[in-house]
């Protein structure tokens, strides 16, 4: 009935994939990750030196639901490009086709390979300075999305890549679900329902409470799973994560926008993006954001006294010696 | 749609064989899955086996889980059963359709597959949905119980988003009578108001998961417990609040 691909197993780098219907080659280089619909895998394509992203799907009803969404998605992006040219236009989906493996077919997609390290990985390196950039550049594909009709569903740090100077793109499509719809998939830990906060219903909402908790998380993650998994469910509240927001210093600037975003109270997330922009550029132009306390050495501090004592006994020889 | 989610512990003991009931309740379009809930121990390969077998009799999933791991499991299994039931009506409908054997979806080219997940989306959304939760309320459940509970009520969240209509019903076995299966919640759409769903519960060694199947599926028949406590037939007025006629 179902082609299930066992989701340990997996192709070998070296391994040729040919299309059944379109006949495109691909060579598998390495898995880079699995989704909750398929394993994905860096490829080249033909005897080229392109590389791309190229999706196996567990299940062939699962994956050509996710290829329905990207094809839809394509399109209003392609008229959305048409209108604003800096957008850089970048095709979701290179090729749809089925493989043959021993028995099983299995279904496929091939996407841009996006390249970077998860969110987490980008601050960690390059600190929390880009919070604001990053969040800004976040909330700018969330719009796409959600004027296309769609929610991205289970936003995660492991769902966002990270590139150059804060260059942001959305990875796995699998939990993207039709606004006025559930929501497909979620991670209790971002997800509006685990925090008591309202439904799973999904609606752009949905994906700014998300998007809020998954800066506390990136922030301030000790204080965060004090909240979440450390109570009991009865009284996680929004209220904890909207304090969380309000007692941090980094996110000062932020602290409505948090607390509109936790209760739902932006009224589209278009003013939810030039809100984020505006706090991240009133944020940036502070120089009392809080500074990088450095410790002094305390070597260092006897070097400044000796260099003291050294200064003065010098004058003094020099001003007796006169 | 109709399913029943069974969550046990362990063996059944006494009474008919679950893996018969669970069979008889496919035969009644009834899909039916078993979540083995375990702390620390295993679960013993005898139980695993039952699990598995009573799985496999009602057409449905069987996964072994830590209690924290139960809402999740739930929802995925509830969802997953939805997408298989339309899965095979509209294999079913193809077949009729375009008079062939081969039709799988996967055999389809592309283009056709890609209407046919629409529609199967469509319905995944927007069919009605009963889900009747089996609760094996078996001394050593006792400690899961909480968990248990919790797992119910996040899994009413993620069905009240749902288009089409959901409802889930609730209940535990033994009773006050090792062969009694008691309800603890009627078919209801909404839990916010509904206070602790086992407060009533008084734990047993007994574990009839057999006879508690086939008291679910008349339940879902007729809507009502035949044979069982007389107080069963008042919920209407209560509107879900169980806890008065629970025994």
């Amino acid at each position: 009935m179902t082609t299930s691909f066992n989701a340990s197993s997996s192709l070998a780098p070296g391994t040729w994939i040919e299309g059944k219907w379109h006949h495109h080659r691909y060579l598998v280089e390495r898995l880079l990750g699995r989704g909750a619909n398929g394993a994905v895998y860096l490829v080249r394509r033909g005897r080229g030196t392109e590389l791309a992203a190229l999706k196996i799907g567990y299940d062939a009803v699962d994956l050509q639901s996710e290829i329905n969404v990207l094809t839809t998605l394509a399109k209003h992006q392609n008229k959305s490009d048409r209108r604003m040219r800096n957008s850089a236009s970048r095709p979701f989906l290179l090729d749809v086709d089925d493989y043959k493996l021993g028995q099983m077919d299995m279904q496929f997609y091939v996407m841009r390979y996006v390249e970077g390290v998860t969110l987490h990985q980008y601050m960690e390196k390059n600190g929390p300075e880009w919070m604001g950039l990053i969040g800004y550049r976040l909330l700018q594909k969330l719009v796409e999305l959600h004027e296309a009709g769609y929610v991205f569903g289970d936003l995660k740090p492991e769902n966002i890549m990270v590139s150059s100077y804060g260059q942001v793109e959305l990875v796995d499509y699998g939990g993207v679900s039709r606004i006025g719809r559930s929501v497909k998939q979620f991670t209790e830990r971002y997800d509006r329902g685990y925090w008591n906060a309202g439904s799973r219903a999904a609606d752009p909402g949905y994906d700014l409470f998300a998007f809020a908790v998954l800066w506390l998380h990136v922030m301030d993650g000790a204080r965060l799973r004090r909240q979440g998994p450390d109570q009991l469910p009865q009284v996680r509240s929004a209220n904890d994560l909207i304090n969380l927001a309000h007692t941090h210093i980094r996110l000062k600037s932020y602290e409505s926008w948090f607390k509109r975003a936790i209760s739902g109270q932006f009224a589209s997330s278009h003013e939810a993006c030039s809100e984020w922009k505006q706090a991240a550029i009133r944020s940036g132009s502070k120089i009392s954001s809080p500074p990088i306390r450095r410790h002094t050495p305390g070597w260092l501090k006897g070097i400044f006294v000796a260099s003291i004592i050294l200064l003065g006994s010098t004058l003094y020889i020099i001003l007796q010696s006169n | 749609m109709k399913q029943i989610l069974l969550i046990t512990d362990g063996c059944s003991n006494v009474g008919v064989s679950p893996i018969v009931a669970a069979a008889h309740a496919r035969e009644e379009g009834i899909t039916v899955n078993v979540v083995g809930v375990v702390d620390q121990g295993a679960i013993g390969e005898l139980g695993a086996a039952e699990i598995a077998q009573i799985a496999k009799a009602g057409g449905g999933m069987d996964r072994i889980v830590q209690p924290h791991q139960l809402s999740q499991t739930i929802q995925m299994m509830t969802r997953k059963t939805v997408v298989q039931t339309i899965h095979q009506v509209v294999e079913r409908e193809l077949r009729q359709i375009l008079h062939t054997d081969a039709t799988h979806i996967e055999d389809l080219p592309p283009q056709q597959r890609s209407e046919v997940v629409k529609v199967m989306d469509e319905l995944t959304e927007t069919s009605e949905l009963q889900v009747a939760l089996l609760i094996d309320a078996s001394a050593s459940m006792k400690p899961k119980l909480q968990a248990v509970e919790e797992a119910i009520r996040d899994l009413m969240l993620s069905l009240q988003a749902r288009q089409g209509k959901s409802e889930i019903a609730v209940f535990h076995f033994p009773g006050r009578a090792s062969d009694e299966t008691v309800m603890d919640l009627d078919w209801t759409q909404d839990l916010s108001g509904v206070g602790s769903l086992f407060r009533r519960m008084q734990m047993r060694g007994a574990t009839p998961t057999g006879p508690a199947i086939y008291k679910v599926i008349e339940f879902i028949q007729y809507d009502r417990m035949v044979g069982s406590d007389p107080g069963f037939r008042n919920q209407s007025e209560t509107d879900g609040m169980l806890g008065d006629y629970v025994v």
